[in-house]
């Protein structure tokens, strides 16, 4: 199969900080502080008046932006499908246009960055998972068109105005990421890519996600290992999203694998940064020098949908 | 029997089984030996078990007796006694230390002290638990036990404390002991009069909440049916002095494993379109520390469904990873006609009752 790399991780969050005990006091959450601290989490970002999920996904790309030379296409990736459109819901209701409602942040970016030659696709359904799929598509689209070379994957999402952050007890961020799919020598190479979807529980509980997390995730990991050729044992890190601390403490005991090689290491501060998280989490760890050559990183999402991605990856 | 029997958590659910069984099979006066704050729960009391009595109200008397007062029966005549039936326990296993102590072990020494006081008594028969056996693995013997190995639960190390009372200082007394099994239901046709933890946690499998369940699959869990309990209960009545402690279980080999019951649940539940739909899986199974951590997390969440669902597992979970033996051949002995059913089919006949009533609000009435 032709190797496919990933490379040049760009992440932005949400303008404002604030507490876990700032954002119940706010009313941003279901949960008590306490409960949300003890989950890991400390902090979370939220947009300012004015500071939209194309906003932040600009921010994301700007620091990768002299990686994107000859990008043939955009995988813009909103967990929110009302993030994939920047137009004004009041023009439409004003002119009953529907132009205003198909104003599209991925092509606003192709020409924002002249990407000219960056052909755009946009991915709505896969909630949380979002970014993941988006690195699907895009190696899939390298890999059997010849003329693509390189895809940028994004994701960018903001809450609503008065939205609570916190789903499925986690305490959530507006964040954006985005990072380079290239068929050139990259920092990773992408080993698989596996997704589940289980449309019957698309209007799941918080509960009912957290009830059905361990199974799912479980067959997605022995899922995309077997379609890797691999074992848990050949896996260097573990990389979720930035979800209670606890239940990945079960679940490495599940899998069989020491904690200390799952690694979340924003959860603190950042939260969990919608379908951002991943992306977060990798780049921290590769700036820490902590992934050694040859170490192979295994990328887990889950979400709404529900949905359930894992990504394996391979340190070049 | 010389006396009346006196029946304690008549209205109960082994109560009632036992008051039932006692009218239908002896002409024995009963004492009924019920909770009551006062008369309009007894009257309250009484309505509901109006079914359960039917066709035997001559032969009943009643008595408000909580076993918490110093004096439960003293409204209780004891020369007119000749046995003693006590079924009354806080069964859940989540039941705090302070309120098994008085209920299961001071309320068993109240009925004990009643006992002796009951000059005609012939028996006095108490129903336990196989595990006030504890944490012990391997074989579990018809015979006194130690709590070395510890509990997982108040509830368990409540009842082991009674039998203890039982054993070190009944020697005056005619007592034998009835140690029952899990109860999954009223009979061999899997009706479910009483809901208990391992009917809420199928429950919880079936709605998907719960995708982790603690144990190993390969324990033996022993399931029985009230019937067998009753009949148990009823042999003990008359059960010779070598056989003053019988388990109202089957044995490993005529039991499923934690594996295998679930399983068979699945196999149920996948049968109903609603539930197949959903594609719920099968849940993983968790080591016990696992299940703590879940435990502990969902836990300061609140009360919500995942927080429920988890803390009505925990209190029994160390028990799934015990494999315990029981023994029966006491049983055998008093029970010559005993014919073992087939664990598979009371698991998967309790489970198609469960999902036909969608573990609906206990009928307690309903005939058997």
């Amino acid at each position: 199969m032709t190797p496919v790399f990933v490379d040049h991780v760009g992440v932005a969050l949400g303008g404002r900080a604030e507490t876990v005990e700032e954002a119940a006091d706010g009313g941003r959450t279901r949960s008590p502080a306490a409960a949300l601290r003890e989950a890991g989490f400390v902090r979370h970002h939220v947009c300012e008046r004015g500071e939209s999920a194309y906003v932040l996904a600009c921010r994301a790309v700007q620091p990768i932006r002299a990686a994107l030379a000859g990008v043939g296409a955009i995988v813009y990736a909103t967990c929110l499908p009302h993030n994939g459109n920047v137009g004004s819901e009041a023009a439409f209701r004003d002119t009953r246009d529907v132009k205003h409602l198909m104003d599209f942040p991925a092509s606003r970016l192709q020409a924002d960055f002249g990407l000219e030659r960056a052909a755009v696709f946009g991915l709505s359904q896969q909630a949380c998972t979002g970014t993941l799929g988006a690195l699907r598509i895009a190696a899939a689209l390298l890999r059997d068109e010849g003329g693509i070379g390189r895809a940028l994957c994004v994701t960018a999402d903001r809450f609503p105005d008065g939205a609570l952050y916190e789903q499925a007890y986690n305490l959530v961020s507006d964040g954006a990421a985005a990072c380079v799919v290239s068929l050139d020598q990259g920092a990773f190479r992408l080993l698989a890519c596996h997704a589940i979807t289980n449309g019957a529980l698309s209007l799941a509980s918080d509960d009912e996600a957290v009830g059905h997390y361990f199974a799912y995730s479980h067959r997605l990991i022995e899922e995309t290992l077997a379609k890797a050729g691999l074992t848990i044992d050949d896996i260097g890190w573990v990389v979720p999203q930035n979800m209670n601390v606890t239940a990945w403490r079960i679940f490495a005991r599940l899998l069989g694998i020491d904690f200390e090689r799952v690694a979340f290491p924003t959860l603190p501060e950042a939260a969990h940064v919608i379908s951002a998280d991943n992306l977060l989490n990798l780049a921290r760890i590769t700036e820490e020098g902590r992934v050694q050559p040859g170490e192979r990183v295994m990328l887990v999402m889950s979400g709404f949908g529900l949905n359930w991605q894992c990504v394996i990856l391979e340190r070049t | 029997m010389a006396g009346a029997i006196l029946v304690t958590g008549a209205d109960g659910y082994l109560g009632r089984l036992l008051v039932r069984r006692l009218l239908d099979s002896t002409d024995v006066e009963l004492i009924l030996a019920v909770r009551a704050r006062d008369r309009a729960e007894m009257c309250a009391k009484q309505a509901g078990m109006a079914a359960t009595l039917s066709g035997g109200e001559g032969r009943v008397r009643w008595a408000a007796a909580d076993l918490v007062a110093e004096h439960p029966f003293a409204d209780v005549d004891p020369a007119g006694v000749g046995a003693i039936l006590h079924s009354a326990a806080v069964t859940r296993f989540n039941v705090d230390e302070e309120t098994a102590q008085r209920v299961n072990v001071d309320g068993t020494r109240r009925v004990l002290a009643f006992a002796r006081r009951c000059r005609r008594l012939e028996r006095v028969c108490v129903v336990g638990t196989v595990y006030a056996s504890g944490l012990r693995a391997g074989p579990i013997e018809e015979t006194a036990l130690d709590d070395s190995a510890g509990f997982a639960n108040a509830y368990e190390r409540s009842k082991w404390a009674a039998e203890q009372l039982l054993v070190r200082e009944c020697a005056d007394l005619p007592w034998r002991l009835c140690r029952a099994a899990t109860v999954v239901a009223d009979d061999e046709h899997g009706h479910v009069t009483q809901q208990n933890a391992v009917h809420n946690t199928l429950k919880l499998l079936f709605h998907g909440l719960l995708s982790l369940i603690p144990g190993l699959p390969g324990v033996p869990v022993y399931c029985v049916t009230g019937e067998l309990v009753v009949q148990a209960v009823l042999a003990s009545l008359t059960a010779p002095d070598d056989a003053r402690i019988v388990h109202a279980c089957h044995t490993r080999e005529e039991s499923l494993t934690l594996g295998e019951l679930v399983d068979a649940a699945f196999g149920v539940f996948e049968a109903e379109e609603v539930f197949r739909s959903r594609r719920i899986l099968r849940p993983l199974f968790a080591d016990a520390r696992s299940f703590e951590l879940l435990a502990g997390a969902v836990r300061g969440f609140g009360a919500g469904i995942v927080s429920q669902a988890v803390g009505s597992v925990a209190p029994f979970a160390r028990q799934l990873f015990v494999a315990k033996a029981l023994d029966n051949r006491r049983l055998r002995a008093v029970l010559p006609a005993y014919v073992a059913p087939d664990p598979k089919r009371l698991v998967e006949r309790t489970c198609a009752d469960l999902v036909r009533t969608r573990w609906g609000a206990p009928a307690l009435e309903r005939p058997a």
